[in-house]
């Protein structure tokens, strides 16, 4: 086992998420605040807001006319979509670096990230959820703990893969076993230094475990069905490839079924020319 | 030339040079068929087992159900001089996620699909390797017929 200490000392080498997000999340969290607020927070910061007009122009999003201002685009928007893309925006510096621990190249996990976070942000919508904002982030940085975690993957490969190979671990475990932490509960701690909410470090914390989340169960049973959708169909998809449990009872008690699932999956495809012409501008 | 079949997508070629290759074969699956004689080759990446699920995206998107891509995926290797009774078949992908049960197993759903359209139309698969919780990579060069396998973690294999 590697000493701890070390690895989460790793936490500081990740560039952390920019001020902006934490207030962009703030107003989004605060009922009093309204439109003007956000457009503001984000007109002071030059590179969201450069950010944000790349991504609301792209094919993503498929609007005819351009936008050419953060007050033109809160307004055709709405709040929700300017705080997923702002989040989008700042969310890639981490994410699109090659993961060789884990057998991802450039632009995998983010990859992954952004089709998790659609898929989340859908099914919130599917289960009238009131916390689409609070899942979509989720979503988006579930996976943190994986750019921490990717070099002691890589050192341990060999003991992991061994595991797993077995059928008793998933790779989470095998990764809490041969390393002494996994990369959700290093990724939960990344958030908590980064100063997110309890509730997204829980979800972040659970999102392979979503039976043990106290704080946001549901919130956190999206991620992870949105999370196993993205492994199904192999995208972002690395050497631990589906190699992680699925909680089905959960899911199946929200009213989710097999044929929404199918249904999740099959809208993808469609998405997938966007979200790729949205990856090789962000 | 590299002609990548993407996720719900279908290819065939009788170009020397070429060599069909899908990526990350999750619970989805990827059949790779090959006619020596005729230099033919084509290769299907379908993710769900039956079209009865949407009706218009099946439409759409023959090659994302097992029941509509399958016979096309022949079809359009016998349009280009492929004979069936020459076909070489690989099946690969179905994986699952752990603990997946039932109707949820999309992966193993998957397999049984192609198993049912198999059986009936006197198909004989001549490699597979489905299911457990890896991705996949399947390759096919058309000048000879190789058909690379590569697994997430581990190296490739020709098959």
């Amino acid at each position: 086992m590697t000493d701890l200490r070390t690895i989460v000392k790793g936490i500081a080498g990740l560039k952390p998420v920019p001020r902006v997000v934490h207030k962009i999340l703030a107003i989004q969290q605060d009922p009093d605040s309204s439109m003007d607020d956000l457009a503001r927070v984000i007109s002071h910061d030059a590179t969201t807001t450069a950010n944000l007009l790349k991504a609301a122009n792209s094919a993503l999003y498929g609007r005819t006319k351009p936008i050419e201002s953060v007050q033109q685009a809160v307004v055709f928007l709405g709040m929700d979509e300017i705080v997923s893309l702002a989040l989008m925006s700042n969310s890639s510096d981490n994410l699109k670096r090659p993961q060789e621990g884990y057998g991802l190249k450039t632009d995998d996990l983010w990859r992954n990230g952004i089709v998790s976070a659609l898929v989340s942000q859908e099914l919130c919508q599917k289960l009238a959820l009131d916390n689409g904002h609070l899942v979509f982030t989720c979503a988006l940085l579930k996976d943190i703990g994986k750019v921490v975690l990717e070099q002691h993957v890589a050192a341990f490969a060999k003991e992991i893969s061994e595991l797993v190979a077995r059928g008793d671990h998933s790779f989470e475990e095998a990764e809490k076993q041969v390393i002494g932490i996994d990369h959700a509960e290093l990724g939960a701690m990344t958030t908590q230094v980064w100063q997110f909410s309890e509730k997204m470090v829980d979800i972040i914390k659970y999102h392979h475990r979503p039976g043990e989340s106290v704080l946001a169960p549901q919130e956190t049973a999206i991620v992870h069905l949105s999370d196993t959708v993205c492994m199904m169909m192999g995208i972002g998809a690395g050497s631990d490839g589906l190699a992680y449990r699925f909680d089905q009872q959960l899911i199946e008690s929200m009213g989710i079924s097999d044929v929404d699932l199918q249904e999740i999956m099959a809208g993808i495809p469609e998405k997938l020319d966007d979200i790729e012409s949205f990856i090789a501008l962000s | 030339m590299k002609l990548i079949v993407g996720v719900a997508d279908m290819k065939v070629s009788n170009d020397p040079n070429s060599e069909l290759v899908t990526y990350s074969l999750g619970s989805c699956i990827g059949i790779a068929i090959y006619d020596a004689a005729a230099r033919v080759g084509g290769m299907l990446h379908f993710m769900l087992p039956e079209s009865g699920l949407d009706k218009d995206k099946a439409r759409q998107k023959p090659f994302m159900f097992a029941d509509t891509g399958i016979p096309r995926l022949f079809k359009a290797a016998y349009e280009l001089g492929a004979a069936k009774s020459r076909l070489r078949v690989v099946v690969t992908g179905g994986s699952q996620v752990l603990d997946q049960q039932g109707f949820f197993n999309i992966g193993q759903r998957n397999q049984m699909a192609v198993q049912r359209i198999f059986d009936r139309n006197n198909v004989v698969v001549d490699f597979s390797d489905l299911g457990g919780n890896a991705n996949r990579t399947l390759r096919l060069a058309i000048r000879g017929g190789q058909t690379g396998l590569k697994l997430s973690g581990r190296g490739e294999k020709f098959v």
